[in-house]
């Protein structure tokens, strides 16, 4: 066991911004953060980083309470890294900025420089090592931070949404070192996201943040749905494009007409053309318009009117796999849907 | 006019004979105004840094003090040391008045505030991220403090540079604490004021050439060093 939360809130003016009853995160493992914007999902890192305070509740570290007090928290931050969302880079060379953490460390000179090198080989910016941290690209920054944090050994590295507003080369290569550090590092990753396809590549475990509150929800399919009415039980949702989909009255919380829906990617079925559809209140014709795989399983996401990911298990991929274009017909059972 | 072209040739002569008294008024200027700015210096930097570093009960109406202090006038501050410093004051005996030391522990009391301030500014600037990220890399606070004291060295230079430009060019407190007197305690400014009171102009043109021109280098090395400061936040 790495951390273990316990009834953990944190205030910020007044307002509980995170309130977490339980959570185990275990060590050596990739675990992801999933959530929207001011879901906790940066609050939780800084508290795991030692940087902030928790207002109340207790977090265990190797095993062991936390006293959130200066003397205490110092030994305990050369063990845990966080890299931050925009990372910043102290001003002077790529090396100087390496160079703090191992200082401070009081590791020797020569040491210094073998480690120095050797974490920005693991990050591909060997070359960039004498270059000035604040002529880099958005990318490098990051890869460079990554190498910075990576460079003092860290037990945990900590990452607040590592490939955001990076280009796609460089997040595969986050991606990549991330997969690496803790592969061959034994390093232990928790990092933030708002992409689940991210989490479910790269995350042994995945937390979802809702509102600061640990959530079974999934991210994915979030709609936004207009209450039209009511007819035979059941409650009609207008999507996007006039898509439809009808939930049992006793789903609707609360007497608003604007909603979102919550589709679970895992609970819908995809029927292909020629096949039965199985027998559920909302039928949802579409075409394939993107297939993406990786952790075990493969996400298809189907032009319904609304866009609307499914995940369907490897087997079943290799049994038929849809094509791209292909007219297919999602089953969305009740038990897929979640209003609020 | 023809008063003001006479003069000035006159003084662009004395400057360039190196005339003895003028080196000697120069002299004093710059020794007692470059000390009270290294003295306000080492109680103003770390003051500044402390203030803006730390969270503390009060830290707002130290910044109002702070800040109303910027607008001491050189002679109420001259007033206060001479109370002070006087026969009759607490540190009578030390014989202080009418000395270059005076006009130091004067000039410090006028400049310590815009170190202080400028300092809190300039710290105040640095983005917070520099703090966590040093922090997170396993920094102890004393190193958290120089790394952030490494971010904002442009504008704490910049604060000393401007402390100086002020010092130099007050008249109140080298006036009242220094007395003005030939080869000890004149500097450009009483100078300046003695010789338009004698109506000499051409030594008091000749000082005001000088102050200018090193009122303009300062603020050169001034906007040097806020371009520097401008350009590393992007």
């Amino acid at each position: 066991m790495l951390y273990k939360i316990k009834k953990l809130t944190r205030e910020h003016q007044g307002r509980i911004i995170l309130n977490i009853p339980e959570l185990v995160i275990s060590a050596g493992k990739i675990t992801s953060l999933i959530g929207p914007n001011g879901a906790g999902k940066t609050t939780l890192l800084h508290l795991l980083a030692f940087l902030d305070t928790p207002s109340s509740g207790e977090i265990s570290f190797g095993s062991r309470p936390v006293r959130f007090v200066e003397k205490e928290l110092h030994p305990l931050r050369q063990r845990v890294v966080l890299v931050d969302q925009y990372p910043i880079l102290f001003t002077g060379s790529v090396y100087k900025n390496l160079e703090f953490g191992l200082k401070v460390r009081k590791i020797e000179k020569k040491r210094r420089s073998h480690l120095i090198e050797e974490a920005l080989e693991m990050v591909g910016m060997q070359d960039f090592i004498h270059a000035e941290a604040h002529k880099l690209s958005g990318g490098e920054t990051k890869r460079v931070a990554l190498a910075r944090a990576l460079v003092v050994k860290p037990e945990v590295l900590l990452c607040d949404e590592p490939t955001a507003n990076v280009d796609s080369e460089n997040q595969e290569i986050i991606q990549s070192i991330l997969e690496r550090a803790n592969g061959r590092e034994k390093i232990s990753i928790i990092f933030a996201t708002h992409s689940l396809s991210q989490a479910q590549r790269l995350a042994d475990k995945t937390v979802i943040l809702k509102d600061g509150r640990p959530s079974d929800l999934s991210r994915e399919n979030v709609l936004p749905a207009t209450i039209l009415g009511q007819n035979e039980g059941r409650i009609i949702c207008r999507l996007h494009n006039d898509v439809r989909i009808t939930v049992p009255v006793a789903y609707y919380p609360a007497r608003t007409s604007a909603v979102r829906l919550f589709l679970n990617p895992a609970k819908i079925i995809l029927t292909r053309n020629g096949e039965q559809a199985l027998s559920h209140e909302n039928l949802l014709p579409g075409k394939v318009v993107k297939i993406v795989g990786g952790n075990g399983q493969i996400k298809t996401t189907v032009d319904t009117g609304v866009p609307v990911d499914i995940f369907i298990s490897l087997p079943e991929y290799a049994r038929r796999p849809p094509l791209i274009g292909e007219g297919v017909l999602l089953s969305i059972p009740d038990e897929a849907i979640t209003i609020e | 006019m023809d008063l003001l072209i006479e003069s000035f040739k006159a003084a662009i002569l004395l400057i360039l004979a190196w005339d003895h008294e003028l080196l000697a008024i120069v002299g004093c200027s710059l020794k007692v105004s470059g000390l009270a700015t290294v003295f306000a210096a080492t109680v103003g930097l770390p003051l500044g840094f402390l203030i803006a570093f730390t969270a503390f009960p009060g830290k707002r109406l130290t910044l109002t003090c702070l800040n109303t202090l910027l607008a001491l006038p050189t002679v109420v501050i001259g007033l206060l040391v001479y109370t002070l410093i006087s026969r009759r004051g607490i540190f009578g005996s030390l014989d202080l008045l009418y000395t270059q030391k005076a006009m130091v522990i004067g000039q410090i009391i006028l400049i310590i505030p815009v170190i202080t301030t400028m300092t809190i500014a300039a710290i105040s600037r640095i983005d917070k991220r520099y703090r966590t990220t040093a922090l997170t890399l396993g920094a102890n606070t004393r190193q958290v403090a120089w790394v952030v004291f490494i971010e904002a060295r442009y504008g704490v230079i910049a604060a000393v540079i401007a402390a100086f430009g002020r010092v130099i060019a007050e008249i109140g407190i080298s006036m009242m604490l220094g007395g003005n007197a030939k080869g000890f305690t004149r500097t450009m400014t009483t100078a300046m004021a003695l010789e338009y009171d004698k109506g000499e102009f051409i030594l008091a043109v000749a000082l005001g050439i000088i102050l200018m021109s090193l009122a303009f280098a300062i603020n050169l090395l001034f906007q040097v060093f806020q371009g520097r400061v401008g350009s590393d936040a992007v």
